[in-house]
């Protein structure tokens, strides 16, 4: 049970994939100034990562080696396109805010890592844990940026108004060069807070 | 040979079965979906018709009562032209297609009989710039489009402040979204006589 534990730690602080694996940056910059948008998008990549590496690990005794990756993309692909189907059936108006990026989710490094590194030589049950972590880090992240970006840019969170239409609103922020402002700062305090917390750790005279 | 995974054999007969067995499962989510798909879309066109007519509805399921009920669909020269009655006076609406700044815009553009005036207009589908451009999907923009008279067969999306009067057909652009501005004056400018002379209106 504390592997459970041990990987959700990993992949939503120490290991985050987009803090400190810098991974899935595109999606992050793209998909960040509008709150709602940023939910679905990444409940969609948390689904994606955490079923791929399921069924990538289910059937990782099977895989031939020559086509490894070939199949691990047939397998992203698969969900994406299913997520896709699923969105422009039963919430059109999501799909048409989305617009191309739900396609973009196949090209989401973190989904293609996670089944590389986890899936790939782990059990089936433990693998969906890992990239379901996976996906909620990656959410995190984005759920802040989206936050900050949405709240300055359009003055609303998720929509509604909470700040004074006499609110300036920063048109910078809904523009993509914001996002790398928001998530830059976003990274240096985070990645400040944990190399902190390493060297306050005591390590037994080793030097580190 | 079963557990030889390094076989040319084996790896051919993988990919296929792999492969096969995904499709199917996806077509089949397809075609279970394409329905709705399709539902989808003629709601999203409906939707807008009405906008662009100023009809109002509450709910979709009215607004497909309404269209059904109200409005008629004809095909003249390849456009589909719909028309209705709306408070006593004849309107004409034609879908549109045009470029933006970075995609294709489509939406519907609503006229009364004599073509002097847009009756209203509203977007289907646009990939402008979200925050800039996208903009003009928001009701303030299309609505300065309300009743604005047609001067010299189009109207100005002008950059600089205009009065707020229905007559000079001038409307304001969205600031720093100028070109997305521009190609909507130049959409419903190309629209504008195609509207005229399917109605036979000089």
């Amino acid at each position: 049970m504390s592997d459970f534990k041990k990987i959700l730690k990993n992949n939503f602080w120490l290991e985050n994939p987009v803090i400190v694996q810098i991974l899935g940056i595109c999606s992050t910059l793209a998909v960040t100034n509008n709150l709602r948008n940023t939910l679905i998008m990444t409940i969609g990549v948390t689904l994606v990562t955490a079923l791929s590496n399921f069924t990538i690990s289910a059937m990782r005794n099977l895989i031939p080696r020559k086509v490894r990756m070939i199949t691990q993309v047939l397998v992203i692909s698969f969900y994406v396109i299913m997520v896709d189907i699923v969105l422009r059936a039963y919430a059109p108006d999501v799909s048409k805010a989305l617009g191309p990026y739900v396609g973009l989710i196949i090209t989401n490094c973190i989904i293609m890592g996670r089944a590389e590194a986890f899936a790939q030589g782990n059990k089936p049950l433990i693998s969906f844990w890992d990239g379901f972590t996976a996906g909620l880090g990656y959410m995190f992240v984005l759920v802040v940026v989206a936050f900050f970006r949405e709240l300055l840019g359009f003055g609303t969170v998720l929509g509604f108004q909470v700040l004074p239409n006499s609110f300036p609103k920063w048109t910078i922020m809904v523009m993509p060069p914001s996002a790398f402002f928001v998530l830059a700062s976003f990274i240096w305090i985070v990645r400040g807070m944990q190399i902190k917390k390493d060297v306050n750790q005591p390590t037994g005279g080793e030097k580190k | 040979m079963r557990f030889d995974r390094d076989s040319k054999v084996y790896t051919v007969i993988f990919t296929f079965i792999v492969s096969f067995a995904f499709l199917v499962v996806l077509s089949g989510l397809n075609v279970m979906t394409s329905q709705q798909v399709k539902k989808n879309q003629e709601l999203f066109m409906i939707r807008a018709v009405l906008n662009a007519m100023g009809i109002p509805y509450t709910s979709d399921d009215e607004a497909i009562d309404i269209f059904k009920s109200k409005v008629t669909m004809e095909t003249k020269d390849s456009y589909n032209l719909f028309s209705a009655e709306v408070d006593g006076e004849k309107v004409y609406a034609i879908l549109f297609n045009g470029s933006g700044l970075w995609g294709n815009i489509s939406g519907v553009l609503a006229v009364n009989s004599d073509v002097s005036r847009i009756v209203g207009i509203d977007f289907i589908s646009q990939s402008e710039t979200p925050g800039l451009g996208g903009r003009i999907e928001e009701s303030w923009f299309k609505e300065q489009f309300r009743n604005e008279a047609i001067v010299n067969g189009k109207v100005l999306v002008s950059t600089t402040k205009v009065p707020d009067s229905k007559d000079d057909g001038q409307v304001d652009a969205i600031t720093g979204a100028t070109l997305t501005s521009k190609s909507i004056e130049k959409i419903i400018a190309t629209y504008i006589p195609i509207l005229k002379s399917l109605l036979g209106v000089n």
